[in-house]
């Protein structure tokens, strides 16, 4: 078949053809999401404000554990780490299944394929910037309004949306062939969940070099670990190149795993699914 | 002279079988598992021209379907060339390229979208196709709500409405009561000879065939074996099958 750079232009003409058509599914599919329960749309904060209050409970309460963290009360630091990982975890897990969950796409129609994973992960983006300004309000009620740090904000986000962009091209495709993958999936969500520092100061076992260079490879904690440098840390993403260098690497191996399984599946799946 | 807007050329449909989806997932990764090929369609290759209406016979198993898929661009092909120029709207399984969760009215602008046109284009065709669907109120009720027969009188609608260039046709007059199967073939009618529409017919009925189409091709595992007359295909379609019953 095509060359893997033949693929990657065909990305972007897909994408840019199709620019009105993406943004009208993901609208749609932000609806599909929310209509059919009677709250709607506020389950879109009541679920991440429920689960944020569990943990905070289970650790502060539970635990005592969840010190202060600088000025910030240990409520907010887990917040502004948590609200990336809503998006995170839903784009982990929702990713591997994108292209089962249109395989009407697929299977009835001539539709450009690899815009299935943008338009699914831009309907949870919308949801995730709400809940950005949400948390912004927040800071701000509790005393500790907007530092010029938000101003990278958008670059983390963008970062993060790209890189589970590749990831659900890559995972939608391999789960459509079998459901295996997305179960394993499944079941790995929960260790990246409790080994990205998004509960836990990953800065508490910065003693033990190995363990602390380990996880800070993991791009969740590279995002989450982000949205803490706009919220409480303040400090500037270029102030951590490495960080950034090696998030830029894991960026470069799934793009390059997506393409190879677009180049790989696009023939085979009409005919699996 | 007419210009060709489907051409099929040496093309051949495999099939991987494997035993299993567990075969199948490690096939991506590995290159020694083995499967079964089952070739659909072999070395097919014919042309046909603008505003040509072409009946395709064939057994269950025959690869029209597969032909079918491959002109609509769902699937593809193992090798060979094919060509497609116009827009094509296919009435292949009715009921089933519906998003569930929208409404009839949401599913109209979704594969009006998707076969490329504007939403004021839909908005004009939106009258016609509600009235055409005999769904009224419905329209606005999610699809999966609809019976089999509302969701293919829908999708009936929305395909011949939606100005194609190339239809499809799989069996799919055969759905709703009598009298929406007579305006359907009136509506198919029409269209063939207002708009110059090509059509690709693919049914058992003989007979309907003959009512629509000048020009009959007859498939048989996969191999083209008859390309001519419609009347002349539909004899030699009858023939085969009825040696085979004997």
């Amino acid at each position: 078949m095509k060359s893997y750079f033949d693929i990657i232009a065909l990305n972007l003409r897909e994408h840019k053809e199709n620019i009105n058509q993406i943004a009208r599914l993901s609208i749609a599919d932000l609806k599909k999401t929310y209509h059919g329960s009677a709250l709607g749309w506020a389950w879109a904060v009541i679920k991440p404000v429920f689960t944020i209050f569990v943990y905070w409970f289970a650790i502060s309460i539970g635990l005592r554990s969840g010190k202060d963290v600088g000025e910030y009360p240990f409520i907010l630091w887990l917040v502004a780490g948590m609200i990336s990982w809503f998006f995170m975890g839903d784009a982990i897990t929702g990713g591997t299944m994108c292209i089962r969950r249109y395989s009407y796409l697929v299977t009835k129609m001539k539709y450009p394929i690899m815009t299935i994973p943008t338009f699914t992960n831009l309907s949870n983006l919308f949801i995730h910037i709400i809940l950005v300004f949400v948390v912004i309000l927040l800071f701000w009620v509790m005393g500790f309004p907007p530092t010029v740090y938000l101003l990278q904000l958008p670059l983390y986000t963008l970062l993060m949306f790209l890189f589970f962009n590749a990831w659900a091209l890559f995972a939608g495709l391999v789960s459509a062939i079998g459901k295996d993958f997305a179960n394993l999936v499944k079941s790995l969500n929960i260790a990246v969940f409790w080994l990205s520092g998004i509960l836990w100061n990953i800065e508490n076992v910065a003693d033990n070099k190995i363990i602390y260079t380990i996880l800070m490879l993991n791009p969740v904690t590279f995002i989450c670990y982000g949205y803490r440098n706009c919220f409480i840390d303040h400090v500037w993403f270029f102030e951590q190149p490495k960080r950034l260098i090696y998030f830029l690497c894991w960026y470069l191996v799934l793009g390059f795993l997506s393409i190879w399984a677009y180049k790989k599946l696009r023939k085979e799946i009409p005919d699996v699914l | 002279m007419k210009d060709t807007v489907i051409k099929f050329d040496n093309v051949t449909k495999i099939y991987k079988l494997y035993s299993s989806t567990r075969k199948r997932l490690l096939a991506i990764f590995f290159k020694d598992i083995k499967y079964k090929k089952k070739k659909a369609v072999d070395e097919v290759s014919f042309e046909i021209k603008r505003g040509d209406s072409v009946a395709l016979f064939g057994k269950n198993g025959a690869g029209k379907s597969t032909v079918l898929k491959m002109i609509t661009g769902v699937t593809f092909p193992t090798s060979g060339e094919i060509t497609v120029n116009g827009r094509v709207s296919a009435l292949l399984e009715l009921t089933s390229g519906f998003d569930q969760e929208f409404s009839g009215r949401e599913n109209i602008y979704l594969k009006g979208h998707i076969l490329g046109l504007s939403d004021k284009e839909i908005k004009e065709l939106e009258g016609t196709i509600i009235e055409f669907s005999e769904l009224g109120d419905y329209i606005d009720q999610p699809v999966r709500t609809y019976s089999s027969g509302m969701k293919s009188r829908l999708g009936f609608a929305i395909n011949v409405n939606i100005k194609p260039e190339i239809l499809i046709v799989d069996e799919a007059l055969s759905v709703g009561d009598t009298a929406f199967r007579v305006k359907c073939k009136e509506k198919v009618n029409e269209i063939i000879e207002k708009d110059n529409v090509t059509l690709l017919f693919v049914t058992h009925q003989t007979a309907v065939a003959e009512d629509f189409c000048t020009r009959g091709i007859v498939m048989k595992n996969g191999k083209l074996i008859f390309d001519g007359d419609v009347h002349e295909a539909s004899e030699y379609y009858k023939k085969m099958y009825n040696i085979k019953k004997k």
